[in-house]
């Protein structure tokens, strides 16, 4: 019996399997579960987009087309001001939430930090009311909310409004923030305290600078707590065209039994895109930052 | 330049009962020592050291530096620098602001910080590396940082937490010396608080032992090594541990395993009364003899050969129970495993009697 | 006591603005809050500082209470809101949960373009609330929907989803779910990441399957993510006003607690603040009786949280 070469080529070397190689088979499954997620995630929004460059009257006809008639006229009208005063809602939402996300995330970072460093009386319950807090159904206290915001000469001003923001935003913020503050070692506040900073110092010079992930995932969350929100704004701004932010100005598109589709889609994309510039900045910081507050809880 | 003073401090933690962390810590430490602090995980070394950084309260007595009395400073008042354990470097900052930090928190100028860690730097061989991170460093080398951070300040007192810990074994050898020869140079008063009583040994003029809060020995290594003040610092210091075993005592001596062991007569007199004492004697104090000659009997259960010696470690009778036993010997000629052999004590003045309840020292 | 401020007063410091901030606008309208259950306050009868009006509302005693725990339609047919509003708030963290674990597990893998999946599958977050609101209720629309434009073109029924059926029930889950899966995607993914891998070796070599890792390792390493996750979502979901009201609007069969308090607190000139108040308590009851069983649960099985 005799072997040749070419009988010997036959037997192909196996081809050796890596530990992390996967078959063929579950890689497809993989990426088909992930493509199709990320489709159902992402198609609302591209909808209003394809719809924000129809005219109204396009945009409710019952056949599907990606284009009918397409042009940036949607856009045009809103940003030339002929849909009310489009571009002063959007200032006014930009300095409301960007104020509301600088002071609660001051607020909430101060407060992170003690609850996460000192061991004082009244820290438990102050934690626990933090849980309570996010309970209420908050537009109920409206009217409450409204006669302090008069008693404070705040009525109808945007910092009466970004302090009511800051009261739904700050209990998640300063729980996650306490949680990322956990996972920074207290030797570095050890360390700065004996190299000669105060505990303000510490919390400022050293334990902010480490806290970045968690600053930005707050920051987030923060921002779009008050860049969304449409009941408060309706309720405790004046009804002045000028002083409304986009959410509220946003319901001229939507009037009885007629809503203009195509005028709304474009200013809906107008006011996602801050929104989702602010999440792209954020979004590599958002597991880390988002799970060391959770995990800790 | 100070010398640093414990007055009765104690540090209790709330609790029911409530834990006395160090309890009337009383010590003082002259200008320039080198004094360590040893003691097992819980012994509050670590909260002693802390209470002098200002980093724990002081919930009894005074701790005083440079004859000033600092118990309700804050650290930064206290002119002290400390090298963590972790080393705790500021992630976010090069080596060189690391080292510079505590300047610049002083408003000391600009020019001034950068000559003092160049300075350091170079003491340390950390020049290459002061514009790193300290994520991009070694464990060495960020040990090395943590100690130029201290260096810099030019503090009155260091303080160092088990700064050796996270080093591998040789390069622990290695910093246990390069650190001591540091403070030698510098002449800086420098608290040492380690777990490892041989680093202690190495390093301190004077170590002091603590146990459950409690001191209990000051004194420089020989002493402490020769003259154990209690059962616990005998057994703690030196390795391997002496032997301590408690034995029947008459007015010969100590009874081990039909051998009586003669001792002092003033051991004797301190012994006065007891039955019972706890016996101490060192390894290197006990001897395999030829099996004609007196002695206890032993059987070997485990030779550890070290090189130049070995460690053989096997059980004696001690009246009913049989006990175990560790002798040095030359590492030539160990005996083998399961052998008989007869151990004797070679040096009787290495014999430490100590009392068999309160464990304190007799002798006078 | 000089002692103890010395000792505290930093974190006293740091807490204070948020506490000042919190007591003046959460719980002193809360007091007044409750108070106004005990009342016929409505927007007749409130005191009104523009027009110069004093206040002229009586005090009812537990009226309030008893009408809207009769379970009369007229005050918002509590019972039934209260079942639909659990099958609502149950329905839709079951869906976030089991979805957000689904895709953390997935992109916890080793795979290509996992970077531009996260981002894809965060986007729902990223997006204001009342404009995803909006683009739904868009897709939903029963004539000129993309969903039923979709369902027509394969042959299928097309109900209208926002009309007073239980599908419209089902449509505003559907929502809700798309907008709150990726926190809890988020959330998991972490503490996946958390777990430490040698867990996973010690029980691949212990000889566990992949069943078994995941239910051995996997889930207990995730449940103190998950019990924090899950009752921060039940109560946010409980409470979720936007989606339903601007999707659904006032209608019966998506009818929850709170937009029911809405209803009642908006609704025409009446405004009745008592009973929307009266709803607000009823809401934060059931929501503290229950964190309270929950965190019971999970302290008998050893979890200190």
């Amino acid at each position: 019996m005799t072997l040749d070469a070419s009988s010997l080529q036959m037997v192909k070397p196996e081809r050796r399997l890596k530990r992390s190689d996967r078959s063929p088979l579950a890689s497809i499954g993989l990426h088909a579960a992930l493509v199709v997620a990320s489709l159902v995630a992402v198609f609302p929004v591209f909808w209003v987009l394809v719809t924000s460059f129809k005219p109204d009257a396009r945009a409710v006809e019952t056949s599907p087309q990606l284009f009918n008639e397409s042009s940036l006229d949607n856009y045009t009208r809103i940003l030339g001001g002929e849909k009310g005063a489009f571009l002063t809602w959007f200032g006014n939402s930009v300095l409301i939430a960007l104020l509301t996300t600088v002071i609660a995330v001051f607020l909430s970072a101060t407060t992170g930090y003690a609850a996460s460093r000192f061991r004082f009386p009244g820290k438990r319950s102050l934690l626990m009311s933090f849980l309570v807090v996010q309970m209420f159904p908050f537009a109920v206290l409206i009217v409450p909310l409204y006669n302090i915001l008069i008693a404070l000469g705040l009525q109808g001003s945007s910092i009466g409004l970004v302090l009511v923001y800051c009261t739904t935003a700050v209990p998640f913020c300063t729980y996650m923030l306490k949680g990322y503050f956990d996972t920074i070692p207290t030797d570095i506040d050890e360390a700065g305290r004996v190299d000669g900073l105060s505990p303000f110092g510490v919390f400022w010079r050293l334990v902010m600078p480490l806290a970045k992930p968690g600053l930005a995932v707050t920051s987030f969350y923060a921002f779009l707590t008050a860049w969304g929100e449409v009941a408060f704004a309706s309720a405790f701004l004046s009804a002045a065209d000028e002083s409304k932010t986009l959410a509220v100005g946003l319901q001229v598109f939507v009037q009885q039994n007629r809503t203009e589709w195509g005028h709304l889609a474009a200013a809906s994309i107008l006011v996602a895109i801050p929104a989702v510039i602010v999440f792209y900045l954020v979004q590599r910081f958002l597991v880390t930052g988002l799970s060391s507050g959770a995990v800790k809880g | 330049m100070a010398e640093v003073s414990y007055v009765k401090a104690s540090r209790v933690f709330s609790g029911n009962p409530p834990v006395r962390a160090v309890d009337e810590l009383s010590l003082d430490v002259a200008d320039g020592e080198f004094l360590v602090l040893v003691g097992p995980s819980g012994s509050g070394k670590s909260t002693a050291l802390r209470m002098l950084a200002g980093l724990e309260d002081v919930d009894e007595g005074a701790i005083q530096i440079g004859g000033k009395d600092v118990t309700n400073v804050p650290p930064k008042g206290r002119d002290i620098a400390m090298v963590f354990q972790s080393y705790a470097l500021y992630p976010h900052m090069t080596v060189a602001e690391n080292m510079g930090f505590a300047l610049k928190l002083r408003g000391v100028a600009k020019t001034e910080i950068k000559a003092k860690v160049e300075e350091a730097a170079k003491m340390l061989d950390l020049t290459k590396y002061l514009e790193r991170k300290p994520k991009a460093l070694s464990g060495g080398q960020r040990q090395r940082v943590a100690m130029g951070r201290a260096i810099v300040r030019e503090p009155s007192v260091f303080l160092m937490d088990e700064p050796l810990s996270n080093l591998d074994a040789k390069l622990r050898v290695e910093t246990r010396a390069n650190i001591a020869a540091l403070q030698q140079r510098l002449g800086t008063t420098t608290i040492y608080v380690t777990h490892d009583q041989v680093e202690a040994m190495t390093m301190g003029h004077r170590v002091a032992v603590l146990k459950d809060g409690l001191l209990q020995q000051c004194d420089t290594p020989r002493a402490l090594y020769d003259r154990p003040a209690n059962a616990f610092v005998a057994g703690f210091i030196g390795s391997p541990a002496m032997n301590l075993k408690t034995v029947p005592i008459t007015s010969e001596g100590a009874k081990l395993d039909g051998v009586t062991v003669p001792l002092s007569r003033s051991a004797l007199d301190a012994a006065g009364g007891l039955d019972e004492v706890t016996f101490g004697i060192r390894p290197e104090a006990l001897g395999i003899v030829p099996s004609g000659e007196e002695g206890m009997e032993m059987t070997v259960e485990l030779v550890e050969e070290l090189g130049a010696d070995a460690l053989v470690h096997g059980a004696v009778k001690i009246g009913d129970s049989s006990q175990r036993f560790v002798v040095r010997v030359d590492g030539r000629t160990p005996p083998t495993l399961g052998q008989h052999v007869k151990v004797a004590v070679r040096d009787h003045t290495e014999i430490h009697l100590f009392h068999p309840e309160t464990g304190e020292r007799l002798e006078a | 006591m000089r002692r103890f401020l010395e000792r505290h007063w930093y974190a006293y410091a740091m807490v204070l603005p948020v506490v000042v901030v919190i007591a003046v606008l959460v719980l002193y309208p809360l007091a007044q809050g409750v108070f106004f259950t005990f009342t016929n306050i409505n927007e007749a009868n409130i005191a009104n500082p523009v027009l110069d009006r004093p206040a002229s509302y009586e005090g009812v005693g537990f009226k309030n209470y008893l009408n809207v725990l009769s379970g009369d339609a007229s005050y918002g047919a509590f019972w039934s809101t209260l079942v639909r509003t659990l099958i609502w708030t149950f329905g839709c963290v079951f869906f976030h949960y089991t979805i957000g674990l689904g895709l953390a597990l997935l992109l916890n893998r080793q795979v290509k373009g996992r970077t531009l999946y996260r981002v894809l599958l965060i986007l729902p977050w990223a997006v204001p609330a009342f404009i995803s609101a909006f683009a739904w209720k868009y897709m939903f629309n029963a004539q000129y929907g993309i969903i039923n434009q979709l369902l027509r073109a394969v042959g299928l029924p097309d109900p209208v989803w926002l009309g007073q059926s239980d599908w419209a029930l089902f449509a505003v889950i559907v929502v809700n779910v798309w907008l709150g899966t990726p926190f809890m995607m988020v959330a998991l993914l972490g503490g996946l990441q958390s777990i430490p891998g040698d867990l996973y070796e010690a029980a691949e070599v212990d000889g566990a399957t992949p069943w078994q890792r995941f239910r051995h390792v996997t889930l207990p390493g995730l449940r103190s993510v998950s019990s924090t996750v899950v009752l921060l979502g039940i109560i946010w979901t409980f409470n979720m006003f936007p989606v339903i009201y601007l999707i659904a609007g006032p209608n019966p069969n998506t009818r929850i607690l709170v937009t029911y308090a809405f209803e009642r607190f908006f609704s025409g000139a009446s405004r009745d603040y008592a009973v929307a108040s009266t709803y607000g308590v009823l809401i934060l009851s059931v929501l503290l009786v229950f964190a309270t069983v929950y965190r019971r649960a999970l302290r008998k099985q050893g979890e200190v949280w």
